[in-house]
């Protein structure tokens, strides 16, 4: 079975006497987007960095496919990482910048032109990233993370800074290089963010993981559950309640699940049951997300 | 190696460091060579060695090519550039070493410019004054030669001292410091004659002129001595530090 395209198992990581990520452990899977949440503070970041051989773990370790960062013999051909945006030399143009990594990493030139293009950034590739706009520096390091056509993506806090057109900009491009089939993993603590485009969440709270879920499963789990219609109402309740799931009826032929809507559907397709309705109850991640991290992790 | 090679001596020549050191090394040049020639105690030009030592001026590329290595390691950190290059190139003491051989190969044509600047005023000035030229001598093609190798080793010296120290005006401040006050405080007491100016110097003029100085084959093994400490130091360094 091949190794998920990112494993982090018992991270822990201490600087002096703050502990930034204690004992973390999750995988995601390949060919979705996963978000990587957190209040700012939570670990994120060093996570990230931890996982791309940047920092080195205290405790336990981060893999990329299998293996350690440092092992891949070509990484930017693994993982395309965008990390903050500020990371160029200012007086150095947008397209050398690229010709640098591109040289580093064996990657022909003419990839630099093909990756400007994508990003959009063509136009202002000749000119000093020190005149380049927040929003331009960042699609220069999205740029950079493509040049070695790599199958995954990592990303901290890519949407900083930018403006409303640069966020959609951003969503956009993540979709299609997820529909791809590319694997994505990006870091936000505004979850609006991401919330739209997200597969699954990995939320952590002072370094400790507090859940890793499917978006949808999430927003239900937090809200209490998915609200389900069926004109055999009663029926499905003793199915849900026999797959270990409570229900509620809050109105005629209405039940109200603590359950994705997922399951729901699933334990209401064996026992073929009529379903009128099926949905979500309407929680915001963002009420998902507070809930979660609003007491102490666990 | 090669690919880390080339993209750390396109990192030098796509910003406009080279070009103001460049400048720098020149209008130093200019001022040292003129001041010193407008001079009556200059001796007697006429001698072979004093016009070799107009020459000997060009080993200020020697100290810009250390600044280089200096900021050539640094800078990274000053940029925050280090996490996209150890991203590409995660095995640390490879960037180092690319870093090295890179400001060494810069530095040392940084010396040619200088070289064939020093050569060409010093020539102009004997040939506006009259005065026979002795430029072309085994001696002055020696401090030549020997520009050009300080100059490389300087620059590899300023990557090993740079990766060590990685804040990069403070390692700039340090260095000018030490060779500016700090070895001809070591001269007083006599123990001078090893410490880093001292010996670089000592691959330039080749034990020509001061008795200061080590011979020209001590002086490259002590350079090489303290690249490799540095070195072996600066490589240790940033494998060992996080970057945040």
């Amino acid at each position: 079975m091949a190794a998920p395209p990112i494993e982090v198992r018992g991270l822990t990581k201490r600087y002096g006497s703050t502990t930034a990520v204690v004992d973390l452990s999750f995988s995601i899977p390949d060919g979705k987007i996963t978000g990587f949440l957190g209040p700012n503070g939570a670990g994120k970041t060093t996570t990230l960095r931890a996982l791309l051989g940047l920092v080195h773990p205290t405790q336990g370790e981060a893999r990329v496919d299998g293996v350690r960062y440092v092992q891949l013999r070509d990484p930017l051909r693994a993982v395309g990482a965008v990390l903050e945006a500020d990371s160029f030399h200012p007086g150095r143009s947008g397209r050398n910048h690229l010709r640098v990594l591109a040289a580093a990493a064996g990657v022909p030139v003419a990839r630099v032109d093909e990756v400007l293009a994508e990003v959009e950034l063509t136009p202002a590739a000749r000119r000093r990233v020190g005149g380049y706009s927040l929003g331009m520096r960042q699609r220069l390091s999205v740029a950079g993370a493509l040049l070695g056509l790599p199958s995954l993506l990592v990303l901290d806090e890519p949407a900083n800074g930018l403006d409303p057109e640069g966020i959609r900009w951003l969503r956009d491009f993540l979709r299609r290089f997820s529909a791809r089939g590319g694997t994505v993993f990006i870091s936000s603590h505004v979850l609006a963010e991401v919330a739209q485009i997200v597969d699954e969440v990995v939320i952590i709270h002072r370094g400790r993981l507090v859940a890793q879920e499917q978006l949808d499963a999430l927003t239900a789990r937090a809200a209490g559950g998915t609200v389900v219609r069926s004109p055999d109402a009663e029926r499905l309740r003793e199915r849900l309640a026999a797959a270990g799931i409570e229900a509620t009826g809050s109105a005629a032929g209405e039940l109200r699940a603590a359950a994705a809507p997922e399951r729901v559907g699933e334990v209401a397709a064996a026992a073929g049951v009529v379903l009128h309705e099926l949905r979500g109850e309407g929680a915001s991640l963002e009420e998902a997300f507070l809930e979660l991290t609003a007491g102490e992790a666990t | 190696m090669t690919r880390l090679l080339h993209a750390e001596l396109l990192k030098l020549a796509t910003t406009r460091l080279i070009l103001w050191l460049a400048l720098l090394m020149l209008g130093l040049e200019l001022l040292l060579i003129s001041l010193t020639a407008s001079q009556d105690s200059i001796g007697d030009v006429m001698q072979e060695s004093t016009q070799r030592g107009l020459v000997t001026f060009a080993a200020v590329s020697a100290l810009m090519s250390l600044i280089l290595g200096i900021v050539s390691a640094t800078g990274e950190y000053e940029h925050g550039t280090v996490s996209q290059t150890f991203l590409v190139a995660p095995a640390r003491e490879r960037v180092v070493f690319a870093k090295l051989v890179a400001a060494a190969l810069v530095g040392a044509e940084l010396a040619l410019v200088a070289d064939a600047v020093a050569y060409g005023l010093t020539a102009l000035w004997l040939s506006g004054r009259s005065i026979p030229s002795h430029l072309a001598t085994r001696g002055t093609l020696t401090v030549m030669l020997g520009t050009i190798l300080a100059a490389a080793l300087a620059g590899a010296l300023g990557v090993g001292y740079g990766s060590l120290a990685r804040r990069q005006t403070a390692a700039i401040v340090v260095a000018l410091t030490w060779l500016l006050i700090g070895e001809p405080l070591l001269a007083i007491v006599g123990i001078n004659t090893y410490a880093p100016g001292h010996v670089i110097a000592a691959v330039v003029e080749g034990g020509h002129t001061s008795s200061e100085l080590l011979g020209f084959w001590a002086g490259v093994a002590a350079a090489l001595v303290y690249i490799a400490v540095a070195g072996v130091l600066g490589v240790a360094s940033v494998k060992r530090a996080d970057v945040n």
